[in-house]
């Protein structure tokens, strides 16, 4: 096996992983701002 | 006085030049006949033409009086855009104000759809460096599998500027393509039972301004803290959702979505054109490069499928994900999810896919660039 596609199963490796963890905590702030900053009908329409 | 001086562009027309102007008419009939994403590839194909006219003052020339080089006002587009990488960087300002992240709130989940669906890249990388690409030049083919043009202008600018020309094309077809490539891939992966799923999403939730509004912010600085390489892809793209959600600054919103937008594109479009010249792009390179694009876009379609079937293995009858919805997770927005909704409605004409397919979509859309952020960190660690 070559240097080069050792690297790019490497990267692609720590690529897809990396992408799920990003993903992954996106999901999580999403959620913390759901529950942080719920939608409020009468102070919506205050602003 | 002979022809060469007389016409000297004639004179120094080869069969390469005359392939390249076919190819930009191509561009052009597939812009205004087809409508395939014109406003990239109707400037491509007229740069193409511009650039593949012997001695065209569209690009350096070396004048033979001086021997000094002319420059072309391509290349001084080339030099002061593509290779700072400011155009795509604009286009991705205007790409963030025109998404609207509300449907993500409310089907969160869909998000993890956007990291499946950029399997294609990786997959593709690896195929390019079987075929002998070096780590550089395979990263940035596989980066076609994004659906993301700008992104893979970046990433191809950086690592493998003599192969930005194919790449872009490429990139920029396929995203016009994906009704005609996704449609047979999940068809051939899914079954018409699987097709069938109907999911029920929370379509009435209310999401706060204030939370619409932090979420471009928070996502800056956590991308940032963790892959500080990403942040010109991802800040940008938020700092153009900041502009659309902050509710002070409608003007510049607009702005960013119609003329900062149409702008850019036009110099970009024709800015790419410079790299596509006879030399450059009548290889086997370019064949083999589109080839790949193919390859990605197809194995993006197959990692979101085969996500949402290996999820719907631990889910409940009646909580399933329609696995056509998978196929969403690429950056072609809206075009994807669109293709998605008519494909669930064909099989079932009261089947309403449409709100989850567009919260995959935008989950493709920060997966993409996300994919971008960390092949452009990871990459320059190893080469």
């Amino acid at each position: 096996m070559t240097t080069t596609i050792q690297q790019a199963l490497f990267v692609a490796g720590v690529g897809i992983v990396g992408i799920f963890a990003f993903m992954t905590l996106f999901y999580l702030l999403i959620k913390a701002l759901d529950r942080l900053l719920p939608y409020d009908e009468e102070k919506e329409e205050e602003e | 006085m002979g022809l060469a001086e007389l016409m000297p562009a004639i004179a120094e027309m080869t069969w390469q030049h005359l392939v390249m102007i076919t190819v930009g008419l191509i561009l052009i009939y597939l812009a205004i006949a087809k409508n395939y994403e014109p406003t990239l590839l109707l400037p491509m194909g007229f740069g193409a033409i511009l650039v593949n006219i012997p001695l065209s003052s569209a690009i350096t020339q070396i004048d033979p009086g001086t021997g000094k080089a002319v420059e072309g006002v391509l290349n001084i587009f080339f030099d002061a855009g593509i290779a700072t990488e400011v155009f795509p960087l604009l286009i991705f300002v205007a790409i963030g104000a025109m998404i609207d992240f509300s449907p993500l709130f409310r089907n969160p989940s869909l998000l993890l759809f956007g990291a499946a669906a950029q399997f294609g890249i990786f997959m593709t990388m690896v195929f390019a460096a079987l075929l002998g690409y070096d780590i550089r030049e395979a990263a940035s083919i596989g980066i076609i599998g994004a659906a993301d043009g700008p992104t893979s202008i970046v990433v191809a600018s950086r690592f493998a500027p003599h192969m930005l020309g194919a790449i872009s094309v490429a990139a920029y077809s396929y995203m016009a393509l994906v009704p005609i490539i996704q449609p047979p891939v999940i068809k051939l992966l899914t079954t018409r039972k699987e097709r069938l799923i109907r999911m029920s999403s929370d379509n009435n939730k209310r999401i706060s301004k204030k939370a619409l509004i932090a979420f471009p912010i928070v996502i800056t600085i956590a991308a940032g803290i963790i892959a500080p390489s990403s942040l010109a892809l991802i800040g940008f793209l938020m700092f153009g959702n900041l502009i659309r959600e902050c509710g002070v600054l409608n003007k510049l919103s607009l702005a960013a979505q119609n003329e900062l937008s149409s702008l850019v594109t036009i110099l970009l479009g024709i800015t790419i054109a410079s790299t596509m010249t006879a030399e450059r792009f009548v290889r086997l390179d370019t064949l083999i490069i589109i080839g790949l694009g193919l390859f990605a876009f197809v194995f993006d379609t197959f990692g979101g499928v085969i996500f949402a079937k290996f999820l719907n293995l631990f889910r409940k009858e009646g909580n399933k994900i329609n696995p056509m919805v998978g196929a969403c997770g690429i950056s072609a927005f809206p075009m994807s999810a669109r293709v998605i909704h008519q494909m669930g409605q064909k099989e079932d004409p009261y089947n309403y896919l449409l709100m989850p397919a567009i919260s995959t979509n935008v989950g493709g859309q920060i997966g993409s660039v996300v994919a971008g952020g960390i092949i452009l960190t990871l990459v320059p660690l190893l080469a």
